[in-house]
């Protein structure tokens, strides 16, 4: 039995689900989130830096620039089409959420502060202290109250449900009472973030295990660019704790071992703020090299001195102090780079279309692509609100233009039936073996630099832990609150990723943004692989494919900072 | 002979005078020396320090300048509410220095001395316990408590916020119990002890307040005490006076004597009743002086 | 990837904890004892996720960010509210302390410890929790605002909703209607809002009965706030602003008033008459039986002649003063927020690492540009 029907289902509630669904909504579309964590609780909330538009506040800039510099970010992967709509659109939608009431840092002159961030010709990320994702989703659950927009609060998606070519709504189970439900919806929109919990050392939270991407996998929807997953350069150890990029834009230095900054060896004009991936091989080859100090190189924020510290970088200042045991007013941070943000995504268009009708995806489960091979910091919130509010309007202009939505009986009856399995079964290995032999070998073989053979070997080992993934045991066979079974459904998603991600890196036979190939092919290589990978899975299965990149300004260019 | 500024406070002045007889009394025994200071106005409670801050900060900022000229470096207190405001003006005026510049310009302009942040404020509770205070509170109280069973109230205000307070651990406090051992009583322990009496919103929300109220008296009756201390005189007005109004809601007449700090170390230390002016309390202390007596 | 990069070894520690587990549906509680091996740097989030994994999975509680951002974790530690995933372990262990961990208080308990955030949003919703421009128009762009402007609400602004203010909210437990102090902090982020339009109606609003006057001044809130919102502050910012609007109908408010009439008149309390001036003359003859009682053991004391402090002039005169200075209502309680921010932050349960030892080369050079 259906639960409801909606005419836009928003899968995930961080800030592309949540402005989504405020943009279709405000559009007339009756619109519902289902969210497997209270909204407030999204990753979106644990961006730090802030968010990049062509506000022009802190210095001469135009959105042209910005579009530039995300196409040089991106190594030239980047669809420009996508990329100029991104840089166009954002100064509107930053305007936007601060008249909503987003709490920003502001300018002598009162207007939104802005602030150097990587890679960045001009200081174009808005920010808000260190906290700035936290304030945007702020803001946003604000307005979604405002609107009193239905929020299946701690339900987790599943499935999709697919009828007549069409995405008809998902399957999810209700993590606080237990059971299968099915809800309907003539546009389905998946905001359901990254998947750095591949990883062992991760800046993502728990949560972040790609359930949109893996879902759209299953419907046999096209994945793009998969192995492009961005390390950050600075995190802390052994967690992975972010560690922003805001201190190097407020002026903060990486040194080894030897007190050295490193990076005039390899990014020599923009040093601590080059861009992230630049820097992550920097401290890799440091760390590599012998110059790193118990695996990790050196951020010092002490030259800053204390006032600028307490007031731009509390949150940081609080992070460095509980997780890594230092006060960084005193002493600098040991950090390394970490898993963080992943580039890839459904393959969509630039209004969230995916390549199954009334299926959408937006922020960082998606792939436009504007981040290509490597995102600039602040881009991934800009992209949220904008590729958000972009696939919320489109979504519900075509559910307020059709009318069905056919959920079939048998999507429940099948779903309440694998968890029967599932659950019933006492005998086999319970998740976290796997799970964490997964992020391990993914961490060793899959990390900032990849070579043939441990790329190989990782396909060898993913397949199996599949294997031994079909044996998962559930110790909690009870309804209520059951995240040991959502946990286990988890793990399922993140192999079939991991598949996919490891597929992709191989057949990229270069080195481009975050695919780092140094041992085997070094160079980028812009006549053969100019290109986004596709993997999709069919009957046979996953079949890998590719597809041009789209260039409208800026040709193919040597990438240097 | 340590010489202390001394801030009485409102209720010891009035309605709460025992407090202040047993205190005075008290204090050369524990080898204070005080120095009462006149011109000083109420601290604003929570009430001023809420509803007009400005104000609240610099009644307190005055009242540490008059500390501060007396020579001495040490202001004592006798009340939670009092030691907290005042805590907490002395740490903003001691670490903001335009606000200090701005509030000393305004004392100057009616008359009042200067403040240079040369005070620190502790209740007579920490000048006890801190160095060696156990020892010589040993030899104070000589009479002793011969086991009474007492149970501390801490209340809200000595405890917390930590960071302006800080003497001790907020949530596992030992000073009153110390005391207690110190004095030859036996010290009962139970879960309201750090918590709130009520006293606050005893006017404006009384049946909230009751409702706290009821938690630290039921409790410490229930772990088979003899008395409540505390080094608070809102708290014990809370105990004390309005102990009677728990009977509407429980149908128990709890009859649970209420000390004032300096009362129970002065019982232990020997003072006179015209000192301890047991007979102000509303709940009889009769059954402790009888218990003590033999 | 060289090994030394991958593989840093870690001390291990036992690790020791009693939770209180829960099942709603029968209502049965217990405490159960669970022992495990984990690295030396674990939190109170990564013990549950060890016991969880490899040792009971019917254990609930939530989690996300683990970096104290997403306030999912908000659980008691022996009776105080904490986020798990910011309560080191290590110093624990070495006191040889197995702590006691259950579910946040004044909240219904849905499993072990999970609880029922449902009154907790309930309570956010009731402040309306939008900005409202009124009737302004507003800009193309974004609204001019000072830092300064924005400066007052800085530390409500921090809020992660964890709960753990309100798990040992005094007044709420007496009262579990009171809005309590992560609601009304909330109430204030937009009430100092400058863009916001619509303080009479909020504060009318929270001026009622379970608002504003409510809170008992505990101080829990700020106590257990891992953030530093400093909820209770928060509260007091509301009180001010509304003193400040003539917003002051309500008993907590004229209870407020009469010390401010009393330090300026006599300097000291006019306790006698704080009764009749907070809750009118009525409610004061109610009383009687009440306040003679009082009055026979000496505790009513009279208010003639009145207790006059020495050059009570000088308060007078300090009060004049302090109502012209533009420092009024939230903004004297602003004014200290900078020096409050100065206190160091210690907490038992984030004890610090050792930091690596390092000889650098060289003092780095300045910044360029």
């Amino acid at each position: 039995m259906v639960e409801a029907k909606h005419d836009v289902l928003v899968v995930g509630a961080g800030c592309a689900g949540m402005r989504a669904a405020i943009e279709a909504f405000d559009a007339g579309a009756d619109v519902a989130i289902i969210s497997k964590i209270h909204p407030v609780r999204s990753h979106s909330g644990a961006a730090e830096g802030g968010i990049n538009a062509a506000l022009g506040n802190a210095s001469d800039d135009s959105p042209e620039k910005h579009a530039f510099d995300t196409v040089k970010g991106s190594d030239y992967l980047g669809d420009q089409d996508a990329i100029e709509i991104l840089c166009n659109e954002a100064p509107g939608d930053v305007y936007q959420l601060e008249r909503w009431g987003a709490v920003f840092s502001r300018t002598d002159e009162g207007t939104i502060a802005q602030r150097p961030f990587g890679a960045a010709g001009a200081p174009r990320t808005a920010y808000a202290a260190d906290i700035t994702g936290h304030v945007l989703i702020q803001v946003l659950y604000e307005q979604i109250m405002k609107r009193d927009i239905r929020v299946y609060e701690e339900y987790f998606a599943w499935k999709l449900v697919v009828d007549d070519d069409r995405c008809q709504g998902v399957i999810a189970w209700n993590i606080l009472h237990g059971g299968v439900a099915a809800i309907g919806a003539k546009t389905t929109i998946v905001c359901t973030g990254g998947a750095g919990r591949l990883y062992v050392g991760t800046t993502n939270a728990y949560a972040c295990t790609g359930d949109g991407m893996a879902l759209a996998l299953r419907a046999g929807v096209a994945l793009e660019d998969m192995e492009m997953m961005q390390f950050h350069p600075t995190t802390l150890s052994p967690t992975g704790v972010l560690i922003t990029e805001g201190t190097r834009g407020e002026g903060a230095y990486l040194l080894n071992s030897e007190g050295d900054r490193f990076l005039k060896r390899y990014a020599p004009n923009a040093m601590e703020l080059a861009s992230r991936d630049v820097i992550s091989r920097a401290e890799q080859t440091e760390i590599d090299e012998g110059r790193g100090v118990d695996g990790n190189v050196l951020l010092d924020l002490r030259h800053l001195g204390a006032e600028k510290i307490l007031e731009r970088l509390h949150g940081t200042r609080e992070l460095a102090m509980v997780f890594a045991g230092v006060d960084p007013i005193d002493q600098p941070i040991p950090v390394r780079p970490g898993a963080h943000y992943h580039m890839g995504g459904v393959d969509t268009d630039v209004w969230g279309r995916t390549s199954l009708e009334a299926l959408y995806a937006a922020g960082e489960c998606a792939c436009v692509s504007v981040h290509g091979a490597n995102r600039l910091g602040g881009n991934a919130l800009m992209e949220t609100i904008t590729f958000g509010k972009r696939a919320g309007a489109h979504a519900a202009e075509w559910a307020l233009t059709h009318t069905t939505v056919t959920v079939p009986e048998s999507a429940q009856a099948d779903a309440e039936r694998e968890v029967k399995t599932l659950l019933d079964r006492t005998e086999g290995e319970r998740p976290w073996a796997i799970r964490d032999s997964l992020a391990q070998t993914m961490h060793e073989n899959f990390g900032v630099f990849r070579r043939e053979d441990e790329m190989q070997r990782q396909g060898e080992i993913i397949a199996a832990l599949q294997d031994r993934y079909a044996h998962v045991v559930v110790d909690d066979k009870g309804d209520v609150f059951n995240n040991d079974l959502t946990q286990a459904l988890e793990l399922g998603f993140l192999l079939e990723l991991a598949e996919c991600m490891v597929m992709a890196g191989l057949a990229r036979k270069e080195s481009r943004g975050a695919h780092a190939r140094p041992y085997d092919y070094p160079e980028r290589d812009d006549e053969e692989y100019l290109k986004h990978t596709i993997v999709r899975r069919t009957d046979s299965g996953l079949m890998l494919d590719w597809k041009p990149v789209d260039i409208t300004k800026w040709q193919p260019m040597e990438r240097t900072y | 002979m340590r010489t202390l500024a001394y801030y009485r406070g409102c209720l010891a002045s009035l309605s709460a005078k025992e407090l202040a007889t047993s205190t005075e009394a008290l204090a050369p025994q524990l080898g204070f020396d005080l120095i009462e200071l006149e011109s000083v106005t109420c601290c604003g409670a929570g009430d001023i320090h809420e509803a007009e801050p400005d104000y609240y900060l610099h009644l307190n900022a005055r009242i540490l300048a008059y500390a501060e000229a007396t020579g001495s470096d040490t202001l004592m207190t006798i009340c939670n509410v009092c030691t907290l405001n005042l805590r907490q003006a002395n740490w903003e005026l001691k670490n903001d220095e335009e606000l200090l510049a701005r509030v000393n310009t305004n004392l100057e302009s009616v008359g009042v001395p200067s403040y240079s942040g040369g005070i620190d404020v502790k209740h007579l509770l920490w000048l006890i316990a801190e160095g060696d205070g156990y020892d010589r509170l040993k030899e104070v109280a000589h009479k002793g408590l011969k086991g009474l069973r007492v149970a501390p109230f801490y209340g809200c205000q000595i405890l917390r916020p930590s960071k302006l307070l800080g003497f001790e651990d907020p949530d596992r406090p030992w000073t009153l119990e110390a005391i207690i051992e110190a004095c030859g009583g036996e010290a009962v322990d139970y879960p309201a002890k750090i918590k709130c009496c009520g006293f606050p919103i005893i006017q404006a929300r009384e049946e909230v307040a009751l409702g706290e109220l009821l938690q630290p008296i039921q409790q410490a009756t229930e772990a088979g005490a003899d008395a409540i201390v505390t080094p608070c005189p809102l708290c014990h007005l809370s105990l004390d006076a309005w102990q009677s109004k728990l009977e509407a809601s429980t149908g128990r007449r709890f009859k649970m004597p209420i000390l004032h700090l300096s009362q129970l170390i002065g019982v232990a230390a020997g003072l006179e009743e015209s000192e301890l002016n047991f007979k102000r309390h509303v709940v009889s202390v009769k059954p402790v002086v009888e218990r003590l007596a033999v | 990837m060289t090994e030394a990069a991958v593989h840093t070894e870690y001390a291990t520690m036992d690790v020791a904890l009693k939770i209180w587990r829960y099942d709603s549906s029968t209502g049965e509680r217990s405490l159960e004892t669970y022992e495990v091996e984990a690295p030396e740097w674990v939190t109170l989030l990564d013990v549950l996720d060890i016991v969880k994994d490899r040792v009971d999975g019917t254990l609930a509680y939530r989690k996300s960010c683990r970096m104290m951002i997403c306030g999912s974790c908000g659980m008691r530690m022996d009776g105080a509210a904490v986020l798990a995933c910011r309560t080191r372990m290590a110093p624990l262990v070495e006191r040889g302390h197995v702590p006691v961990i259950s579910a946040m208080g004044n909240l219904p308990i849905i499993k072990d410890l999970v609880v029922d955030m449902g009154p907790f949003w309930g309570k956010i919703r009731a402040v309306t929790p939008w900005l409202d421009t009124g009737y302004a128009p507003l800009p193309d762009r974004e609204h001019m605002v000072e830092q300064e402007d924005v400066t007052p609400i800085h530390k409500e602004a921090l809020c992660i909703m964890c709960g753990c203010c309100v798990s040992e909210c005094n007044s709420m437990e007496a009262d579990p209607d009171f809005l309590g102090p992560a609601a009304l902090a909330k109430g204030f982020r937009f009430v100092g809002d400058p863009r916001d339009h619509a303080d009479v109606d909020r504060l009318n609003n929270l001026n009622d009965e379970h608002g504003i006057w409510d809170c008992t001044r505990c101080y829990f809130c700020n106590e257990r706030c891992p953030k530093g919102v400093d909820p209770r502050d928060a509260i007091a910012k509301l009180g001010a602003e509304s003193v400040k609007q003539g917003i002051d109908h309500d008993m907590g408010a004229k209870h407020a008033k009469w010390f401010v009439k009393s330090a300026e008149t006599t300097g000291w309390l006019r306790e006698t008459e704080l009764v009749p001036k907070t809750q009118g003359i009525v409610a004061s003859i109610k009383q009687m039986k009440f306040a003679m009682n009082l009055a026979r053991h000496g505790k009513v004391p009279l208010p003639f002649p009145p207790h006059v402090a020495d050059r009570v002039d000088e308060s007078r005169a300090l009060r004049k003063i302090t109502q012209l200075q533009d420092r009024q209502g939230a903004l004297g309680h602003v004014q200290g927020e900078r020096a409050l921010a100065r206190i160091e932050h210690t907490d038992p349960g984030g004890a610090r690492r050792d930091a690596p030892e390092v000889t650098l080369g060289e003092t780095p050079p300045p910044a360029e540009g």
